[in-house]
């Protein structure tokens, strides 16, 4: 589904990607893990087309994306829900959702706002109000849910956990996690937060300094105790 | 009290001009965070071809739809020429460069159009209506401006609020990256806020021109009027904007009305500088929305 192939980017003479080689699959959750500084932002801001890599390719479908525009990557069913409060304040939950799908046939996208109300039931209630009056946690299920409004094949999370109760993390990662196995969508999750984010995962990778240190099933990744230590921190 | 009334409404199609000036700076700082200080040069401009239009046919409302097209292809023509090569190195430069152009739209006015003044005929009856025994200061041409801007003022609106493309402009405004990620094609968002821009200047050139005359310099004094209008509403709302434009246009007409016409510019420039001082977000304004 999404595949990158020794990606490399550089900001000025920092490198903050060498040579990644990443896969993933249809249907379940990647996790990249791995601390501050590993990269994990800069890999999201690459694949979502806000960043050019230096070298080295992304592969959507099979076919090379790098260096797309954001805004016809995203047309193309691959969408980013950013780092951090990425909805947009000053709009209501229904906007923002709408914007999410602006291009699309009238029809499709009721489709898909009525999947995003069945996934977030709290969205629905709310679609008149301003975001800014949402909590951390609903702000969240907005940001996916305006993603989701793009009817992605694949999206990208990137640190959902920042700011939110962990709590409310697992509700919404478990949410996204069967949303995938149901719907055969592709789901790329990158996190500080690595025990929420393996307990969801099918996939874990470690990145570290802008390399993969390890891949594979994300149970075996949890369970070992060395490369916890010395990437993970607990 | 009489004096003080007449003062008042004489002040309302002046001050919905300001707000049209004012509504125009607004746009071009919700698409690209600047103020554009050719937008009344622009509007003098398209004001000019308005004249032509009407001297050669005699229809105002052709002459306003030119206008209006004019100033639309006008804004989008300064956008690529000077603001996005000189804006993507300097934003600084870009607010200057649009200095440049207003002495350029000026310069090229008075050489096709001469730098004497010139009167605009006004479609309708110009003179104070007769009402309840006494002559108001508002006439058929007032109630015409006052019209053609609420109907602008409501259009603008409802494209904001209710299309998908008021609302891509929104998001491209409020946050170009989330956009751009929503597939937003954010670029064009910005050269549609340029042309509304100039459209909305070009309307407000067109509607004060009969009421002024028209030389390459006689739009000046509105960019004061229109800048303060804009700055104290917020510089992003739009509500701010018509409130405050039409709010200026009040306190000038009291100001001339009880002092002298001279003094207006004044009175708006420490209008403006207390807003700074107390209010510095504007009234309507979100915080931060001011800083760049």
């Amino acid at each position: 589904m999404l595949e990158t192939v020794d990606l490399c980017v550089s900001y000025g003479a920092v490198k903050a990607l060498s040579g990644m080689n990443l896969t993933v699959p249809r249907g379940e959750v990647t996790a990249v893990i791995g601390a501050n500084g590993a990269g994990k932002s800069t890999l999201m801001r690459t694949l979502a087309g806000l960043v050019t890599p230096q070298s080295g390719q992304v592969l959507f479908n099979g076919r090379s994306i790098a260096g797309n525009k954001p805004e016809d990557i995203v047309r193309n069913g691959l969408a980013l829900v950013p780092e951090g409060r990425s909805t947009i304040p000053e709009l209501t939950v229904e906007e923002n959702l709408r914007l999410g799908g602006l291009w699309r046939d009238r029809s499709d996208r009721g489709a898909s706002k009525n999947l995003v109300f069945d996934l977030f039931p709290i969205l629905g209630e709310r679609a008149s109000m301003r975001a800014d009056t949402l909590s951390g946690g609903e702000r969240q299920q907005l940001a996916i849910g305006r993603a989701l409004m793009s009817d992605p094949k694949c999206l990208l999370l990137d640190e959902p956990s920042l700011g939110l109760a962990p709590l409310i993390v697992t509700q919404i990662l478990e949410l996204v996690s069967r949303l995938a196995a149901e719907t055969n969508l592709a789901v790329l999750l990158v996190e500080q937060n690595a025990v929420t984010a393996l307990r969801v995962a099918t996939t874990g990778v470690v990145l570290n300094l802008g390399e993969v240190v390890k891949s594979g099933p994300a149970h075996e990744i949890s369970s070992d105790e060395e490369l916890r230590h010395a990437y993970l921190g607990y | 009290m009489t004096n003080f009334i007449d003062y008042l409404l004489g002040g309302f199609s002046n001050g919905a001009v300001i707000a049209l000036m004012a509504l125009a700076l607004v746009l071009v700082w919700r698409s690209t965070r600047m103020v554009n200080f050719a937008q009344v040069g622009q509007a003098m401009f398209t004001t000019y071809v308005a004249l032509t239009i009407q001297q050669e046919t005699g229809n105002w409302l052709l002459a306003l739809v030119v206008a209006v097209g004019a100033g639309a292809v006008l804004g989008v023509i300064v956008f690529f020429l000077v603001i996005r090569p000189v804006k993507n190195s300097d934003s600084t430069g870009a607010i200057i460069a649009t200095f440049g152009v207003l002495i350029a739209l000026q310069a090229g006015a008075g050489m096709i159009w001469g730098g004497d003044p010139q009167g605009f005929i006004p479609p309708v009856d110009n003179a104070g209506l007769e009402f309840a025994g006494r002559i108001w200061p508002i006439s058929l041409y007032d109630i015409l401006v006052l019209s053609v801007t609420a109907a602008l003022v409501i259009g603008l609106t409802l494209l904001f609020t209710k299309t998908s493309l008021g609302l891509s402009m929104r998001a491209s405004a409020f946050n170009p990256e989330v956009a751009r990620l929503s597939g937003v094609r954010v670029n064009r968002m910005l050269i549609s806020g340029w042309a509304i821009a100039g459209a909305t200047g070009a309307i407000g050139g067109v509607l004060i021109a009969p009421v002024s005359t028209i030389s390459p310099n006689s739009f000046d004094i509105l960019l004061v009027f229109a800048f303060t209008a804009a700055v104290i509403g917020g510089l992003d709302s739009l509500i701010g904007a018509v409130t405050f434009g039409i709010g200026t246009g009040l306190v000038i007409s009291l100001v001339s009305g009880y002092s002298d016409s001279g003094n207006a510019p004044i009175i708006a420039l420490v209008l403006l500088a207390l807003n700074l001082l107390l209010k510095p977000d504007g009234v309507f304004g979100h915080h931060g929305a001011r800083s760049v």
